[in-house]
């Protein structure tokens, strides 16, 4: 694919589209356009120029110009993706939707709110619940996530294992394609087979098939009753085996999660504070919710009880909203943490059934010792997603290069023996691509290709990102 | 029990002393006492407790009619029990009508004492003092329910009314040498001071020593500056103005900075020369910690954001792109200097 | 040895609007938590039982029914027993009057050591009702602690101050009013839990504490709420909007320089 660099005519252009001040050149403010959340050089590129417009209009006219230009466009949501799927790696422009952050409806008798893509997920929830409502999407990055990257990446997070992924909740899109035309589907109708599933192929398309301008999201009722429990193991495989052992026990958990050792360690200086049992060799943070106090009761009693039987420390409950806090703070600030144990590194979203848990992390195990680096894990045990995370530490780009070439090969080798995926919410984006691209036969990639060419014939939007470039 | 309420007369400070030197606080609640008393046409005093105290009569230059110099060798260093009883004994000699202290350490510890034992009212951090034109009562003013509102509180049956009041909320008045007034030195019976606590010792914290307290320019940052990265573009800009920084709760709460670094109803309260609020909405428990600095600048995106409404000067505008600029501005500006 | 320790549910968000016009306070969200600082007061209890011989420890908290909860919580973390008074005739006491309630309380309780409760409430954050107590019970009180040794006798305590710390040696019994860096709180456990809920909190009415009516609620307090409104923020604002260019920034400059304040 040739493509075209941003001219002064373009920008021109660009500017009487959105407005002078919202076409950014100036390399000090287009900087952090430059890079997600994946913390490494390799995966960071300037933009070109940087575009915020306000609505579908104006991005339907972008896209139009950047057809006719030939110059790729790199949507962006918050920044906080960790498979630079937002970073203009060939170039060109970044479409940022930050300025397309309102929530346009909260319907509380269809139970739907309709919002653009520039609303935090947080903003979505606290709304939700400010109606007695929940949308139960929730990445540990919600704070500042869009929710529009959510869609993008199909968005998992920790209450995957009860509500499912974003995908889930999302049931209508208004979508700019790559053509520059505006198209809806879906909405508020709980059934909908007219034509094809088009809502769910955009959703975790990362901005490869258009651009998503109104999102219609499901909401439900808010859960009245929740519980945490922070249970910590003696051992990393003590802890895991515990998970399938509680997913079959009769109650689905809300959130099943883990965090070894080293996570640990890293959320303790992280937050500067002092966790229970920090020298556990693994924690279980498991979540129950539902409409009645004793309900939620029982449940944790059978499942802290369940712990107990099978090698737990402790099991300590957090049933009220400051402890609830304390227990989230140290999983969801994971991503941030690991940056006090090294500032570069290299983190995995590998996603296997559940039952093959204890043996990928045995196999972590296993590569972290060949090659001695550390690979500190962390995840959602009850969903089979594991964040494994190579740190660089004081190794050279050469000695980095190679062991993440390594680690990834074997790490990669043992997830697809044991019947599992690439990436479980993080997404493909430019990270993976290559990656997946050797692990897919030809025949899916094949459709995965008919898909892009038809919708995206020129190929302008994010190339390079989940499909690699031809 | 009823009490005969007006036998009150006079408006009364507690001074504040460390190592036998008077604390600027004490000057800032002369300025507060002084607006009460001209108001009530009545004296205002000052009481110190101390064992030895140095310059006495700066308090009559900064605004004070009369001093009331406790002195004991117990009261050298502050001890709650010593300190309220003294200062119970001089209400009943005195009779003062309204008891104004700072909201320190010690004047929260030791006025809750006090006004338990004579049993009247006390009003924590007011914000607003002033006198009701009828009743002459005071009319005590504090931000409530975790700040979103403000109460306006009175003692109407009991005396003293008494109020504390957050250090650094008024300016301390310039000495004026002509003042006149009374240095009275009390001497109480040893038993008002028997106490079965015992002063070890002070140990000065140096790390609170470049305390934004005393900084002339803040920069403070809240939510706004998204993670512990965009933070340290406020420590930056604090850097180069030589200023202090500042933060929300939540800012802390996150890990961005440290407890000593947050301002509000919660942290501290400053009065700079210059406050620069970036990234933050001016939440009401915040600004209680700084609307009373001289000239308030703010950035955020949020044109409805609060804090616009306490600035002098705002700029609508995410932080990531305004700042850098104004950090360009700055070294620009030092450079031609 | 005896330990009291003050509990109070506080609404859990500090989100709290007036209706401009009727001038009744709206509470979004009906979570209530136990009082930050009163967590680290129970959690240093809970130390000082589990690292000492023969300690009781007793939470207390005045507030309506719905307060067991926190009560509860505290028998999970360890607490050996909660009391709760509560009652219409407490309605509107001010500062004052809940210490004399409080220290009926503690006193109807038997002998106590050291009693213990956070430095302020985030809710009312006046801080003054530790000290209050104290006086009423004839203790010593010492304030703004941030570490409690446990001596023969009494405790050492250290308390943080402007610009530093002090250390003070007071003999039992004594009330201490703690802050945030006293410790860390931690959490429940399942055996905490299934033990609150056998344990039964004790409810004691305003009439079984042994005061005088006219020393409790409104009727005893010595202050009166005049009236609570938004709080009035005005200052003249110049409000510039930034548009890409460093006009705007420009303009700032320009505006501090006229001030004098850089």
């Amino acid at each position: 694919m040739q493509f075209n660099k941003v001219t002064e005519q373009l920008i021109a252009e660009l500017k009487s589209i959105v407005g002078e001040a919202n076409v950014l050149q100036d390399e000090e403010k287009i900087e952090m356009y430059s890079r997600d959340e994946v913390s490494d050089k390799l995966w960071e590129k300037m933009p070109e120029v940087v575009v915020k417009p306000a609505n579908a209009e104006e991005i339907s006219a972008i896209v139009k110009l950047a057809n006719r230009e030939m110059v790729p466009i790199t949507p962006r949501g918050g920044g906080t993706g960790l498979a630079a799927g937002a970073v203009p790696l060939i170039g060109g422009m970044v479409l940022s939707l930050e300025r397309m952050n309102k929530i346009l409806e909260v319907d509380t008798e269809n139970l739907f709110m309709v919002v653009e893509p520039g609303v935090t997920t947080g903003d979505v929830q606290k709304t939700a619940k400010s109606y007695g409502l929940l949308y139960a999407g929730d990445p540990c990055s919600a704070d500042s996530s869009f929710i529009g990257g959510n869609v993008a990446t199909n968005a998992g997070g920790n209450k995957a294992v009860k509500y499912g992924v974003t995908s889930r909740h999302i049931y209508g899109l208004e979508v700019v394609m790559p053509s520059g035309e505006v198209v809806t589907f879906g909405g508020k109708n709980v059934k909908d087979v007219t034509g094809y599933d088009f809502v769910h192929l955009m959703v975790g398309s990362e901005g490869t098939l258009g651009i998503v301008t109104k999102i219609w999201l499901k909401l439900m009722p808010l859960p009245k009753y929740v519980a945490d429990l922070l249970v910590p193991f003696a051992d990393m495989q003590s802890a895991i085996k515990v998970v399938p052992k509680i997913m079959t026990a009769g109650i689905i958990p809300t959130c099943l999660e883990f965090m070894d050792r080293l996570s640990i360690k890293a959320a303790e200086m992280y937050l500067n504070k002092k966790l229970p049992y920090s020298d556990a060799g693994a924690y279980i943070i498991c979540e129950i919710d539902g409409s009645s106090e004793t309900q939620v009761q029982d449940d944790y009693e059978t499942i802290g009880k369940l712990c107990l039987e099978n090698g737990a420390l402790e099991v300590f409950v957090a049933d009220n909203m400051s402890s609830q806090e304390r227990i989230w703070k140290a999983r969801k600030c994971y991503a941030e943490a690991i940056r006090m144990l090294s500032p570069v590194y290299c983190m995995e979203d590998v996603v296997v059934p559940v039952s093959n848990i204890p043996k990928a992390l045995e196999a972590i195990e296993r590569i972290s010792q060949k090659y001695n680096c550390k690979i500190p894990s962390c995840g959602h045990a009850g969903d089979g997603n594991i964040h494994a995370t190579i740190l660089r530490e004081d190794r050279n780009e050469q000695e980095w290069h190679d062991l993440k070439d390594n680690v990834l090969d074997e790490l990669y080798e043992a997830v697809y023996a044991l019947g599992g995926n690439l990436s479980g919410e993080h997404g493909i984006g430019a990270k993976r691509a290559e990656a997946m691209d050797k692990h897919m036969t030809e025949a899916q990639l094949n459709v995965l290709r008919a898909i892009k060419k038809a919708l995206d014939p020129n190929g302008i939007m994010n190339p390079g990102k989940l499909l690699k470039l031809q | 029990m009823t009490q005969d309420i007006s036998q009150y007369k006079g408006v009364l400070v507690l001074g504040e002393q460390r190592d036998g030197k008077i604390q600027t606080v004490t000057y800032e609640l002369l300025t507060r006492g002084r607006a009460l008393a001209d108001e009530l046409q009545c004296d205002l005093a000052c009481v110190l407790l101390g064992q030895e105290i140095e310059n006495v009569e700066e308090v009559i230059q900064r605004g004070a009619d009369k001093v009331f110099f406790i002195q004991h060798p117990a009261l050298a260093n502050f001890l709650p029990k010593p300190y309220s009883n003294a200062i119970c004994q001089l209400i009943e000699e005195e009779k003062p009508e309204i008891i104004v202290a700072a909201a320190t350490t010690t004047g929260r510890t030791v006025m809750p004492l006090v006004a338990a034992k004579v049993n009247t009212g006390l009003t924590a951090d007011c914000t607003e003092l002033t006198i009701d034109p009828e009743s002459k009562i005071l009319l005590q003013t504090r931000p409530a329910i975790g700040g979103n509102i403000m109460a306006t509180i009175k003692t109407p049956n009991h005396r003293p009314q008494m109020a504390t009041v957050r250090p650094k909320s008024a300016k301390p008045a310039p000495i004026d040498p002509s003042r006149q007034g009374q240095v009275i030195v009390k001497k109480y019976d040893g038993a008002v001071f028997i106490t079965p606590e015992k002063f070890l010792e002070y140990i000065k914290d140096t790390t609170q020593e470049v305390s934004i307290e005393e900084a002339d320019i803040i920069v403070a940052g809240g939510k706004g500056m998204k993670n512990a990265e965009g933070f340290k573009m406020v420590e930056e800009l604090a850097r180069l103005l030589g200023a202090g920084v500042g933060a929300t709760r939540d800012a802390v709460e996150l890990g961005w900075t440290t407890y000593p670094h947050q301002i509000g109803l919660s942290g501290k309260t400053v009065s700079p020369k210059l406050y620069i609020a970036l990234g933050l909405s001016g939440k009401i428990q915040h600004l209680a910690g700084m609307q009373t600095s001289e000239v308030i600048v703010a950035v955020n995106k949020d044109p409805e954001a609060q804090i616009f409404k306490v600035a002098d000067f705002g700029i609508v505008g995410d932080v990531f792109e305004v700042v850098p600029m104004l950090l360009d501005a700055v070294k620009k500006a030092k450079a031609t200097v | 040895m005896n330990i009291v320790v003050l509990i109070k549910q506080v609404p859990g968000t500090d989100n709290v609007k007036l209706d401009p016009e009727t001038g009744v306070m709206i509470r979004s969200g009906k979570d209530t938590i136990i009082n930050p600082l009163d967590e680290n007061a129970l959690e240093e209890a809970i130390r000082i039982k589990n690292s000492h011989p023969n300690v009781k420890v007793t939470a207390v908290s005045m507030g309506p029914e719905s307060a067991i909860k926190a009560l509860k919580e505290a028998v999970a973390m360890g607490a050996d027993a909660g009391v709760l008074i509560s009652g219409r005739a407490f309605a509107g006491s001010d500062t004052i009057a809940t210490a004399k309630a409080l220290a009926a309380t503690i006193k109807k309780l038997g002998p106590v050591d050291l009693v213990i409760c956070g430095e302020r409430a985030t809710d009312g954050e006046t801080g003054q009702t530790g000290a209050m107590i104290a006086n009423y019970l004839d203790i010593p009180v010492q304030t703004y602690v941030s570490s409690v040794e446990i001596q023969q006798a009494g405790v050492v305590v250290k308390r943080t101050v402007e610009g530093g710390f002090e250390r003070v040696e007071v003999p039992f019994p004594v009330l201490i009013t703690v802050n945030k860096d006293i410790n860390e709180p931690g959490f429940p456990t399942l055996a905490g839990k299934l033990r609150a809920k056998q344990v039964e909190i004790t409810i004691w009415r305003p009439e079984e504490l042994g005061l005088d009516k006219s020393e409790l609620g409104l009727v005893g307090s010595p202050t009166r709420v005049v009236k609570v409104f938004s709080p009035k923020l005005a200052r003249d604002t110049i409000l510039h909007k930034a548009d890409g260019t460093t006009g705007p920034v420009d303009e700032l400059m320009k505006f501090l320089a006229a001030k004098e304040v850089l």
